[in-house]
């Protein structure tokens, strides 16, 4: 049996985690938004130093003002993506309260920062300085596209060799 | 506190089926060593209908990956949602070495969940949207703001800057004369913009009265500023190896001097006479300016009045032209008016000109009574042309001769 490993992926509500995942799965792209309500799993393969490794992935609902993620959720996780939308810079905020509140409740877990949605330059809200910032921080941060695929699979193939180098 | 009343089996049973029927419910068992043990329920409606009893249970149900053994007992995880859209609430709970997972189906509650959701995401995302467009649309506004503040602040500099170039252009012009031997009055309207219009005229001897109008092409400080360094060459006499009671010689040389080439392409007309006292005799010469126009004393029709002409092409265009003098014996008591063409070519309120020939009627019907005849003449044109500034400046010099 190929190693298994749960990734999850958080975030505020329409960052476009679930679009990732479907680019990342499936290697498709949907204009249309729609919402996840509790969580979508889905599973790809992925090689880490030849090894083959199944990443179980756990898309989560976004957080938004009334409802908080759920750490239950996040409960035997190996890594995680925490992803901010470009375009407001919001939720880098709550990407970064979300961040605290899993170290705190599951402990400390690998996991990379994906500013997505980086094809929309015209809105783009992200400075040079505020990405500097979160990388003085030790984040390490992706620039990604689910449109365009920019830095999706640098993303995920980041955090598969960061969970399997930290077993 | 009081026992909770017995159901009745046939309710219980009712209800049973009633749950059963609407949220589909399957179980599985896994023991310690994460291998499932048992399996049961609606696994179909759940997709887990292939599940294999004795393999290792994440390897089959990968929703299990992380979750074994469960972080507390009960465990509950809502709307957990497979790629094939079905979703269930998970429920783990440990019963001796056992770690039994409930899955009751959460479709229904998901798609109604989904709904409200979407439509609260979809309105907040919109008002983000509109929040975002309003401040970029201040920000624009603000940045307009300031720019047009810096646009009012230097066109107020910049009306300042010509309020001080037309005191200049007025300050050069000589004052009225009232003398026995020459009367002099005149009446300078500049247009909007700084024109190009200037005038003069002064003793070059005890004999000799020179006098001239100039105006530049264009408006404007250039416009201007050629003007008032025509006019105080003139004044100052300041041509080179040039008599000044000589008005051919005294054009040759000013077109000589002022070549357009050399004057930021502006070029310019003029009228300039001399006017003998003891003989009478008016010597002039003009370059493409309008005609002065002597009134005889008692002069009843346009007829009697002489326009003093020249035809030469304007001064700074052509170089190395010759100019004409030319004489004329002017009867006493007559009226010399000097003008440009701003005082001729107005827009009348019906749109159509004034013409040279209905201005010269003007002179005829306006009282010879010194500064009074030049306000009379201006209400005239200024009743022709309606409310407004005028287009042009507008210069007329009366000499009473």
């Amino acid at each position: 049996m190929a190693l298994q490993k749960k990734i999850c992926m958080l975030g505020a509500f329409a960052v476009g985690k679930t679009s990732l995942v479907r680019r990342y799965v499936d290697s498709i792209f949907s204009d249309r938004y729609l919402t996840t309500v509790g969580v979508k799993i889905d599973k790809r393969m992925v090689t880490v130093s030849a090894a083959e490794v199944s990443l179980i992935l756990w898309d989560i609902a976004g957080e938004d003002e009334i409802s908080q993620v759920r750490t239950s959720y996040v409960r035997g996780a190996a890594g995680y993506l925490l992803v901010a939308d470009g375009t407001r810079p919001a939720t880098i905020d709550v990407a970064q309260s979300i961040q605290q509140r899993v170290e705190g409740e599951v402990g400390k877990l690998p996991f990379v920062v994906l500013l997505n949605k980086h094809d929309l330059q015209s809105v783009w809200s992200v400075s040079a300085g505020d990405i500097a910032a979160l990388q003085r921080a030790g984040w390490t941060v992706q620039m990604t596209s689910a449109r365009s695929g920019e830095g999706v699979e640098e993303a995920f193939q980041t955090l598969a060799e960061r969970v399997i180098r930290g077993q | 506190m009081t026992p909770a009343p017995a159901v009745p089996l046939e309710v219980a049973e009712y209800l049973h089926g009633l749950v059963l029927g609407e949220r589909p419910i399957a179980w599985l068992a896994v023991d310690s060593a994460q291998i499932l043990v048992a399996a049961g329920g609606a696994l179909a409606a759940h997709g887990l209908d292939a599940v294999q009893r004795g393999r290792p249970a994440p390897e089959q149900l990968w929703f299990l990956e992380g979750l074994l053994p469960p972080a507390a007992s009960p465990f509950r995880l809502q709307h957990v949602q497979t790629t094939d859209g079905r979703a269930a609430d998970l429920h783990l709970f440990v019963a001796g070495d056992r770690v039994w997972v409930v899955l009751i189906d959460s479709a229904t509650e998901r798609d109604a969940a989904q709904r409200v959701q979407q439509k609260a995401y979809d309105m907040t995302l919109l008002s983000e949207r509109e929040a975002r467009l309003i401040s970029e649309l201040e920000a624009a506004n603000l940045e307009l703001k300031r720019t047009y503040e810096a646009l009012e602040e230097s066109n107020q500099r910049l009306a300042r800057e010509l309020e001080e170039a037309a005191n200049y252009v007025r300050s050069i012009l000589p004052p009225p004369v009232a003398g026995r031997t020459l009367t002099a009055d005149w009446l300078f309207i500049p247009s909007t913009e700084l024109g190009g219009d200037s005038f003069g005229y002064h003793w070059i001897d005890t004999e000799h009265l020179a006098l001239y109008v100039v105006d530049v092409s264009g408006h404007g400080v250039g416009a201007a500023l050629l003007s008032a360094a025509v006019a105080n060459t003139l004044r100052a006499e300041a041509l080179p190896n040039t008599d000044f009671r000589a008005p051919a010689e005294v054009l040759g040389t000013l077109n000589q001097i002022y070549q357009m080439e050399e004057q930021n392409n502006l070029f310019f007309t003029i009228w300039y006479g001399v006017f003998h006292k003891r003989t009478r005799v008016l010597s002039y010469a003009s370059a493409g300016h309008p005609p002065a126009l002597l009134v005889p004393d008692g002069a009843r029709s346009a007829a009697e009045i002489k326009p003093l002409r020249s035809t030469e092409p304007v001064l700074g265009a052509l170089a190395g032209i010759k100019f004409v003098q030319h004489e004329w014996t002017v009867p006493r008591r007559s009226r010399l008016f000097l003008i440009t063409d701003g005082a001729f070519e107005i827009i009348k309120s019906d749109g159509s000109m004034l013409e040279l020939d209905e201005f010269v009627e003007l002179l005829v019907e306006s009282a010879p009574s010194g500064k009074a005849e030049l306000d009379r003449l201006v209400g005239v044109l200024r009743s022709l042309h309606g409310p407004g500034p005028l287009d042009d400046d507008l210069s007329i010099i009366r000499f009473a001769l």
